[in-house]
């Protein structure tokens, strides 16, 4: 589905991303894990098309098209969805309009109608009770006044309306307390089918404890240092970054 | 012929005619009401016509505009003007379904045969200046001139100067006027370049409460001039809602000055709409003369090609415990212009003011521009005072979002603007008169359908 190889990118003259290979099936749940600065949002925002980054070396195919060279629209409308760290507040756009105009569009990519006013309304009601969203939110502007925990929510119920094929999360999870990262999980365990994939990024082992995924890896300055199974994620929660962060000083270095 | 002679034109010719009014005037000519339209003529001839020189014209130059050969609405060749509109040339300038008064004023002159009154509360008075004029002289006089002051306005004198036609509102203590006052000016220039110079005197007793609209048009290919002089007195705890919509032909130049003069706890709600026009330059003031006034300027202006959009609002504290708010909003596209000077002044005596403003702007070309001044002069140790001025692009985490959700840029773009532009218009309360300017706003973003939602 997603095909990453030797993914280069930088910001303002720095390199962030040196390297990054990776394979994605449909069905696959992978973990992306590792310390602040690792680049983890980074590799997020490339795959979402963010233009601040200038891809300096690699290549990334989505369904063997060239992901790289398409807008951060038409990503979104081939299946991409990026559910954001910080979720950008938008003061003035409520969150019905905003919905409506992006399951439309996903839709219209896929050679669907607009979703029937009746039908849209009824599949809202049904996914924000599944994310326990308040259906005052739904009038509200996007993300504007929502606590943390209400964000995130927010974010995977925006994922569960428009249906993707590959989800990347980033960190999701941070500054949820337990009873939110359930709710959190519970979505995305709802939504695993042998059809969609995800990238779980997070810092914490915690989330991996919900939403089991079939692969981590770990990324560190910019390079997947190691990959492995779920009980990579159980290691490092053990033994912290400091064990690879001394580990892999000296290879990174030279 | 250098421009500066050909301006000269222009100015001669205004005061030429004053003088053939003047001596048209017989008896009248010796009333207080006169007199102050002599000292207006006067200061005129010693200001002339504002140039780019002077710091409060520096982003606006009028120039061009003056090159036109105008005739005056109310001077010496007037005659040439009088014309024949029927209901279905202004109908396009009426909002549907706002029932309301509607005055229709062509070329300053009322137009009863295209007007509709439908208020009938004892204690409303809507007339021409004119009239109000020859019914109540006392009254008028006791205001003319009175709140906006000519000395350093040179087209403010021009108009005084000429003081005849417009809108005269009454409203009497204590009475609440539900149905709004749209006032409708259209230039008629089809047949002539059109200097038209509407006065409007809007008065409210104690406890009065009213909605005026004013909006103005130009019809016809030649050049439409629109200098317009309105005096409001708010007395003790009156309220006026007050509207102004603009969204004229290029070939129209407006300058407008609202001055208001506010009684203790009064409250003036302002909101200006611009979004089209060749040169729109308005002028909002209020006095704050006594104490606990509430004012809010709220100002959307939204245009393309040339149009050039000067917004001069000045708040004027001069007693305690006011509160001014002031947000004006700003998109500019293709080559258009945008001013804001926004003064504050908080004078000795006007402790525990409560004084806000803002100017946002979004240029969405390189080749717009805006120019932006707040002005903030205190002389009270008391007081909470606040400004701030941005002038950019769209938030670019916001486009970002929303593309990652599918939107094109178009639309995003689109969406966020929409947004923008709906903080003032939410401000205003005629829900018809809201929704037709949110229907002109959303159909310019493409956005129908999301309006519809
Ligand atoms: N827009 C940006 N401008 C400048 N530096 C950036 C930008 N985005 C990320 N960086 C830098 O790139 C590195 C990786 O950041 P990020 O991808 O956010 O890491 P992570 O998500 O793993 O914590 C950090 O050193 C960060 O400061
Ligand atoms: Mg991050």
């Amino acid at each position: 589905m997603l095909t990453i190889s030797n993914l280069q990118a930088a910001v303002e003259g720095k390199e962030i991303l040196k390297g990054i290979d990776l394979q994605i099936n449909k069905g696959e749940v992978h973990a992306i894990m590792g310390p602040n600065g690792s680049g983890k949002s980074t590799l997020a925002a490339v795959l979402a098309g963010r233009e601040d980054y200038e891809i300096t070396g690699g290549s990334v195919t989505f369904e063997g098209e060239d992901l790289l060279e398409m807008a951060p629209e038409e990503r979104a409308q081939a299946g991409i969805f990026l559910a954001f760290q910080y979720p950008v507040e938008i003061p003035g756009v409520s969150n019905t309009n905003f919905l409506r105009a992006a399951v439309n569009e996903v839709r219209k990519a896929r050679g669907l109608e607009p979703m029937e006013p009746k039908d849209f309304l009824t599949t809202i009601r049904e996914k924000a009770a599944l994310m326990e969203i308040d259906q005052t939110m739904m009038s509200r502007s996007v993300n504007e006044g929502f606590s943390g925990g209400e964000k995130k929510r927010n974010e995977i119920f925006q994922m569960a309306m428009l249906d993707p094929k590959l989800a990347v999360l980033d960190e999701t999870d941070s500054g949820l307390d337990i009873d939110a990262l359930k709710i959190v999980a519970t979505g995305v365990n709802k939504l695993r089918s042998p059809e969609r994939a995800f990238v779980v990024i997070t810092h914490y082992q915690r989330l991996l404890d919900h939403i089991v995924p079939d692969f981590v890896h770990v990324l560190y300055k910019g390079r997947i240092v190691k990959s492995g199974g779920k009980e990579l994620a159980h290691e490092l929660e053990a033994k912290g970054y400091d064990w690879i962060k001394a580990e892999f000083a000296e290879e990174i270095a030279s | 012929m250098t421009m500066s002679a050909e301006t000269l034109d222009l100015k001669d010719k205004c005061i030429l005619d004053f003088q053939s009014l003047e001596a048209s005037l017989n008896g009248q000519s010796k009333t207080p009401f006169h007199a102050v339209r002599k000292q207006a003529i006067e200061r005129f001839a010693e200001l002339g016509f504002p140039t780019i020189r002077n710091e409060e014209w520096k982003y606006t130059n009028l120039m061009p505009a003056l090159k036109a050969e105008y005739v005056l609405s109310h001077g010496l060749q007037s005659q040439v003007l009088k014309t024949t509109l029927t209901a279905k040339d202004v109908a396009p300038f009426l909002v549907p379904s706002m029932k309301a008064n509607v005055l229709v004023f062509v070329n300053d002159s009322y137009a009863p045969e295209l007007s509709t009154i439908i208020t009938t509360l004892n204690g409303v008075t809507v007339s021409s200046f004119a009239e109000a004029l020859q019914r109540s002289p006392e009254l008028v006089q006791k205001h003319f001139a009175r709140h906006a002051a000519f000395e350093n306005d040179a087209l403010a004198a021009l108009n005084t100067a000429f003081a005849h036609n417009g809108a005269f509102v009454g409203i009497a203590e204590g009475v609440v006027v539900e149905e709004p006052f749209h006032l409708v000016f259209v230039n008629d220039a089809r047949r002539n370049a059109v200097l038209s110079q509407p006065r409007n005197l809007f008065l409210l007793g104690a406890n009065a409460e009213a909605t005026i609209v004013e909006s103005y048009h130009t019809i016809g290919s030649h050049q439409g001039f629109m200098n317009v002089v309105g005096e409001v007195m708010l007395e003790e705890n009156a309220v006026l809602h007050h509207y102004k919509l603009q969204n004229d032909a290029e070939n129209s130049t407006f300058v407008g000055a609202t001055q208001v003069h506010q009684e203790a706890s009064s409250v003036f709600n302002s909101v200006v709409i611009s979004l089209a026009g060749g040169i729109i330059r308005n002028n909002l003031n209020t006095m704050l003369a006594g104490k606990a006034t509430d004012t809010h300027f709220y100002g959307l202006y939204m245009v393309g090609g040339k149009t050039l959009v000067d917004n001069h609002t000045l708040a004027d504290h001069a007693m305690p415990h006011c509160t001014s708010n002031e947000l004006y909003k700003g998109i500019l596209d293709d080559r258009s212009i945008g001013v804001f000077n926004g003064k504050i002044m908080v004078r000795q005596d006007a402790q525990k003011t409560l004084a806000y403003q803002s100017n946002r702007n979004i240029l969405l070309s390189p080749n717009a521009t805006m120019n932006t001044k707040p002005q903030l002069e205190i002389f009270a140790d008391d007081v909470k005072c606040s400004h701030g001025a941005t002038s950019g692009q769209l938030d670019g985490d916001a486009l970002f979002y929303l593309r990652a959700r599918g939107l094109s840029r178009e639309r995003a773009q689109a969406l966020l603007l929409y947004a923008f532009a709906g903080e003032v218009i939410e401000k205003i309360r005629i829900e018809a008169l809201r929704e037709y300017v949110d229907t002109i706003i959303a159909a310019r973003l493409h956005q129908e359908e999301l309006k519809a939602a």
